[in-house]
């Protein structure tokens, strides 16, 4: 199980990727006159004979992808998930799991994080170390009096100083992208590949009956009595205005093409993880491919 | 409007920026952090719900203020300070009635009207002396009033019927209608007043209720004159009652003129009757001219008035009581 990529990568780095360059492994892709400077070794005796004048064997070259996490480390992270558990919980699981399969795959992981004051870039790196520094640092970032959330700005930084493809696994919760991070989305879209986790927000209006606590806006620090959201009028007006976001922001992303999916809590993170790799592996066939398509292993 | 336990109010008032300062004090209860809240917050519905819910909590706290207000108030004791010149109740009556035949009705119409009265007197002391040829003490002054109406019913019955063991004792002089000897006896059915003049015991005003007549016949011990002496040594006031008088002319010597003139020396007041329907009204406006006349000095009385605060307390409790039922989810 790994990340799949449509594309093939253009670093030299080795891994289990389809790469533009060629190079030795397994995989075979052509035969081509012999130049001065080839490895001998790489001659391929049989054809040569058959020839007449010396063939070299081209492999395709295995190269690794760079990982990106993207990752929303805004207050909004450190409220409450839909499950009940912290946001930042689930968002490290998330970016652990995505992270471990992208380490034992062979790829380099790096890590952007921020919100709507800063955003910090942890070059891609390869090791379960620097996977752990990654995550302490999202762990860290997290808190209620880190400024609020803006994943637009990480993406705008992604679009402005990193260069290179990268397979950008963002995990956000359930903001609703604006006209402007659409465009911004789009042009990532364009240039990198990216699966998007999304982490439910708590579910405001609990049902009557239940003990709910009531809750704090972490933006505005709007006190949200859970006895005024449990009032039927109420419920019924949250439940469309809840469905018509979810709608919006599913939309959204069918139209940019991103492969998205949602998880509210910690168990279901692998499942929805699964789903999302499924998702983008899949999108191969739906989507309009650029280039070949990649090659698929694990 | 005073307060009793003025110190309450200061106390309360501690007491309550205690409670805040508590309050304030006080962790915050534990609340989930949640995003985006203006998924719920940005509905119309929700800002209603929301006004509402303030609205209430307003009132619940200004209910609850005025609540705390009225019962430390309330607590305080308020009371409401006045100088009055109270009317002296302390009158003492003696029914002087003559009762020879010709009487009868009066006297039963007198009996009539006292017995009610008696009803509410307060602090009044009332006797019952009946005459004819020789007195009888029927009850002397007593603020017994039970037993006073009692005996004035039994009176009445009796002067109604005009006959019975009720007159026993009255004709064991010469003659009959003694006025002098009645009035005499009944003038002496009073306290002597204390000669030191000691103003706290001989305060009480002292009227007598005369109804004769004033057809003299036979030799009285005391004559009208002397009788009415007696009465004005003993600050008696004697209030005549005459159903007989049938004087004509101005002379001084025809009974009713006499009669009039002896209550007239003791600062009384003489009233001829018609009939017996109309000694009701006169023993009232006695009555009331007694009261008027007699006015104690001015008194500080602190009475206690804690309606006001106790009924707003009750209103605001029960408003209070209302809300909370709203309130509960």
């Amino acid at each position: 199980m790994f990340i799949f990529s449509h594309r093939r990568t253009l670093t030299l780095l080795d891994g289990e990727y389809g790469s533009v360059f060629k190079g030795r492994s397994l995989d075979f892709d052509e035969l081509r006159a012999y130049v001065p400077g080839d490895e001998v070794r790489d001659i391929d005796w049989k054809a040569t004979a058959r020839h007449g004048s010396p063939l070299v064997k081209r492999y395709v070259a295995v190269r690794r992808h760079s990982v990106l996490l993207l990752v929303d480390t805004g207050r909004n992270m450190a409220a409450e998930a839909s499950s009940g558990e912290g946001k930042k919980d689930i968002a490290v699981h998330a970016a652990g799991v995505m992270g471990y399969l992208a380490c034992r795959h062979g790829d380099d992981v790096g890590l952007l994080h921020g919100n709507e004051a800063t955003s910090l870039y942890v070059p891609p790196r390869a090791g379960e170390e620097h996977l752990e520094r990654l995550l302490r640092d999202i762990d860290s970032q997290i808190t209620l009096e880190s400024p609020h959330g803006k994943i637009a700005k990480q993406l705008d930084y992604v679009l402005r100083y990193l260069k290179g493809r990268l397979l950008i696994v963002v995990v956000a919760d359930e903001f609703l992208p604006d006209d402007h991070t659409e465009a911004m989305l789009r042009r990532l879209r364009a240039r990198h590949e990216v699966l998007w986790l999304t982490i439910q927000d708590a579910e405001l209006a609990p049902t009557p009956g239940s003990a709910a606590k009531d809750s704090t806006d972490v933006r505005t620090a709007e006190p949200i009595p859970s006895r005024l959201a449990m009032d039927s009028k109420v419920r019924a007006a949250y439940a469309t205005a809840t469905g018509e976001r979810t709608r919006r922001r599913r939309d959204t992303f069918r139209r940019l093409g991103i492969a998205e999916e949602h998880t509210g809590g910690s168990e279901d993170v692998l499942t929805a993880i699964f789903t999302l790799l499924e998702k983008h592996r899949s999108r191969a066939a739906t989507t309009a491919q650029r280039g070949k398509g990649g090659t698929s292993a694990g | 409007m005073e307060l009793s336990y003025w110190w309450i109010l200061p106390l309360t008032a501690i007491t309550v920026v205690f409670a805040a300062w508590l309050h304030r004090r006080r962790k915050p209860r534990p609340t989930r952090a949640v995003a985006y809240g203006e998924r719920l917050t940005g509905l119309p519905e929700y800002q209603q719900a929301l006004r509402r819910h303030r609205l209430r909590l307003a009132l619940a706290v200004l209910l609850g203020a005025v609540f705390l207000a009225a019962t430390a108030t309330a607590a305080a004791r308020p009371t409401q300070r006045s100088t009055e010149q109270p009317e002296i109740r302390n009158r003492d009556i003696v029914l002087c009635l003559d009762v020879s035949g010709s009487m009868t009705g009066t006297d039963a119409a007198i009996a009539g009207v006292f017995q009610e009265l008696a009803k509410e007197f307060d602090g009044e002391r009332i006797g019952m002396v009946i005459f004819d040829s020789s007195s009888v003490h029927v009850f002397p002054l007593t603020d017994d009033y039970e037993y006073a109406a009692e005996q004035l019913k039994l009176a009445k019955e009796a002067l109604d019927d005009g006959a019975g063991s009720f007159f026993d004792g009255t004709w064991n002089g010469e003659g009959s209608s003694l006025i002098g000897d009645g009035l005499a006896s009944c003038v002496q059915s009073f306290p002597d007043t204390d000669p030191s003049g000691d103003q706290g015991t001989a305060k009480r005003s002292r009227s007598v209720v005369l109804a004769t007549d004033n057809f003299l016949s036979g030799e009285p011990i005391f004559t009208l004159d002397e009788a009415v002496a007696l009465a004005a040594t003993k600050n008696v006031k004697v209030h005549a009652l005459n159903p007989g008088d049938v004087d004509y002319g101005g002379r001084t010597d025809q009974p009713g003129a006499q009669l009039r003139a002896a209550a007239e020396r003791t600062g009384g007041s003489y009233y001829k009757l018609d009939s017996p329907e109309a000694v009701p009204g006169i023993v009232r406006e006695v009555q009331a001219t007694e009261a008027t006349s007699y006015r104690a000095a001015p008194q500080a009385i602190v009475t206690d008035t804690p309606a006001w605060p106790l009924g707003i307390a009750l209103l605001a409790g029960a408003g209070m009581l209302v809300l909370g039922w709203r309130l509960e989810p």
